[in-house]
């Protein structure tokens, strides 16, 4: 119970004029980056990351945290309005969203994506304060070879369910990141690695510049490279955009299990909003009365798609916070800027600040409520947002990967960084590389070298222990489960008691 | 193109990555002269990941020639070359070239301007139309300029390229 009465000093912590106006802004920002087709939540906390600096540690982190959850909740707007999710995330949301606007109901869509989208969040949020403090405190006992295995395993589960087509492409998207990773002055001797003779290369690769080149810069040019939607103009008298509690009560058991599967999508290293939104939807459809209005403006399949995305935020911060893992990408970037504000996560986060989760969780909380009143009374502004035509916008968001990576450490280095990322970015998007597996592969590349080579010379190059120590043989379980799960055999088995629970509950 | 044929090409630089790699792990100072445990030597993940790489590769390679769905789609299809080239050349330019050559405001308003116009002038439209189109091209770039060179420079104490 220490972690609800850590989120209460945290509310008072925030609680306050200047913490607000940070929270009112930023999520109100984050709506607009979200709705945006082109630009995404992890594009819009790294480009905040680098707006940042300037601001005490609690006050930036509030801000990134509101940029978070408002991107997340505001890809609902395009997705209802253009067919188009603003961001991945809400690509299941367009489902069923779209259809209710094109029969004139896209003011109560909005209006279940929000309370989908806030019911949520709250969700994760009780995960978070409930699941956090125990898992930090248990990874304390983690040595080298368990955070080797973690690593691996972070990157083996992200390559494989962010897969578009085959899991072969993530794990590459992954070894890519890794890969990345070696670049530069390694943690243990300082030896200097791969740096191609460029002097600049010596610290290794920046994650900011990476990230905004690889989410910024490619999205800039994916975003003129697409064609533009069609905004969904009809108009129902009788549409309104608070919704009937009688909906939301009739979906208590969607609500909630999207909640939790949402919670769980988010602590698998580099997963991501996306597949909480289409794993909640998915368990939705299977389990509904009303199957067949799935696709065709089902509010059950709207409510468990944006409920799902959302419980992936906080979710998503309970492994980055306890154990520097990200839950997705845009968390990797919350990492990131973790450590330029002075905060280290990782299992010391408990010693060093036990705090902070409460306090995170309250960030969050305070998020969610600006975020739901903005979706319930800003729903035409929002509209007025998604006529912003490209060549205003496109513009403008280049120059800010631009300057913003530039700022970071004043090289004009970074930018060449920056724009090599999004050409790569770009190419390998479309063909179906997807990016968090090598986002996570940069942030862990450093853990799994140090990890791998601590613990060897820990057991004298013994590789044993590896294999031998319970958690690290479990993460061992874990990851050739997960690698064997690609062979249609032992999917099938695998999943064979799971369809029978599944066949004796709907008899 | 297929994506059967861009994963056959991609398959084929991974590979040669990987080996390099590789080869760059093999041949990395191994540090006796500081005495380090044999087994904490610099290129020991770059080898491990070279194999990796150089194996899933192969294995993309392999999978390429299978008759699945995903390998006859096509890739950087149903797009706008002509935008992708344009915004590609623009903005490459303005990150690489301007900023840093020019005064970080000027190489700010020349890009945004330009870009604004590249995409939105109306070649075809009505002079009124076309000078209002100019007129927004030129508030947006000065806006812009001027804005992002007040945040970053007397907000965030950045010294601007």
């Amino acid at each position: 119970m220490s972690g609800l009465a850590d989120l209460i000093t945290g509310l008072g912590t925030l609680l306050t004029p200047m913490m607000l106006f940070h929270a009112a802004w930023a999520t109100l920002l984050g709506i607009v980056v979200g709705s945006l087709p082109g630009l995404t939540a992890t594009m819009g906390v790294a480009l905040m990351t680098t707006l940042t600096y300037s601001l005490d540690s609690t006050s930036a982190i509030f801000v990134l945290i509101c940029m978070y959850v408002g991107a997340i909740y505001g890809g609902s707007r395009s997705a209802i309005l253009l067919n188009i999710p603003g961001t991945p995330a809400s690509a299941a949301t367009s489902l069923d969203g779209y259809p209710l606007a094109k029969q004139g109901r896209a003011g109560y869509a909005m209006g279940l994506a929000t309370a989908g989208s806030a019911l949520g969040t709250l969700a994760g949020v009780l995960m978070l304060v409930l699941i956090a403090p125990p898992l930090a405190e248990a990874a304390l006992n983690f040595g080298s070879f368990e955070f080797f295995w973690l690593a691996v395993f972070g990157i083996l589960i992200s390559g494989q369910l962010t897969a578009d087509t085959t899991p072969l492409k993530g794990y590459i998207a992954g070894l890519l990141g890794l890969a990345v990773a070696m670049i530069g002055s390694e943690g243990i001797h300082a030896h200097v690695r791969f740096n191609l003779g460029l002097q600049d290369l010596n610290a290794g690769i920046a994650l900011i510049p990476a990230m905004v080149g690889a989410f910024g810069f490619a999205e800039v040019l994916t975003a003129m490279w697409n064609r533009a939607g069609e905004l969904a103009v009809k108009k129902d008298k009788s549409d309104r955009t608070i919704p009937d509690l009688a909906d939301l009560w009739r979906y208590k058991f969607t609500i909630a299990r999207s909640g939790l599967i949402g919670t769980i999508v988010g602590i698998i290293p580099g997963v991501g909003e996306d597949i909480g939104a289409w794993a909640s939807y998915a368990a939705a459809r299977k389990t509904s009365k009303e199957k067949e209005k799935f696709g065709h403006g089902s509010h059950e399949g709207l409510i468990a798609a944006e409920t799902g995305n959302s419980a992936v935020v906080p979710g998503s911060l309970i492994p980055a916070i306890t154990l520097a893992v990200p839950g997705s990408a845009s968390s990797a970037v919350l990492i990131a800027a973790l450590f330029i504000h002075g905060i280290r996560p990782g299992p010391l986060i408990m010693i060093e600040q036990p705090h902070f989760v409460g306090l995170i969780s309250a960030m969050v909380l305070i998020a969610t409520l600006f975020m739901a009143f903005y979706g319930l009374t800003l729903t035409k502004a929002f509209v007025q947002v998604l006529r912003v035509p490209y060549s205003y916008l496109m513009p403008v968001v280049f120059v800010l990967c631009v300057i913003g990576t530039f700022a970071l450490s004043q090289r004009i280095f970074d930018i060449w960084i920056m724009v090599f990322f999004g050409l790569v970015g770009f190419v390998l998007r479309q063909m179906k590389y997807p990016m968090a597996p090598l986002v996570l592969g940069i942030i862990l590349g450093d853990l799994l070298d140090k990890s791998l080579r601590r613990g060897l010379t820990l057991s004298d190059g013994e590789l044993a222990p590896f294999f031998t120590r319970p958690v690290s043989a479990a993460f061992v379980a874990l990851i050739v489960l997960s690698i064997a799960m690609n062979l249609p055999v032992v999917r099938r088995i695998a999943l064979a008691p799971f369809r029978w629970i599944g066949a004796r509950l709907n008899a | 193109m297929h994506m059967a044929l861009a994963d056959r090409l991609t398959a084929i630089l991974l590979f040669l990555l990987g080996l390099a790699l590789l080869a760059g792990g093999y041949t990395m100072d191994r540090l006796e002269i500081r005495q380090i445990h044999p087994a904490s030597i610099p290129g020991l993940v770059p080898m491990i990941l070279g194999v990796l790489l150089a194996l899933c590769a192969a294995l993309l390679f392999w999978s390429s020639y299978k008759a699945q769905e995903r390998n006859a789609e096509l890739v950087l299809s149903g797009g706008s070359w002509a935008r992708l080239g344009i915004t590609t050349v623009i903005c490459t330019f303005y990150a690489l070239g301007l900023v840093g050559w020019l005064p970080y405001f000027w190489a700010t308003f020349v890009f945004t301007t330009c870009f604004t116009l590249v995409f939105s002038f109306p070649l075809e439209g009505a002079r009124r139309v076309q000078v209002m189109s100019l007129a927004g091209a030129l508030a947006l770039g000065f806006g812009v300029a001027l804005g992002s060179s007040l945040l970053f420079e007397k907000l965030f104490l950045v010294r601007l390229p």
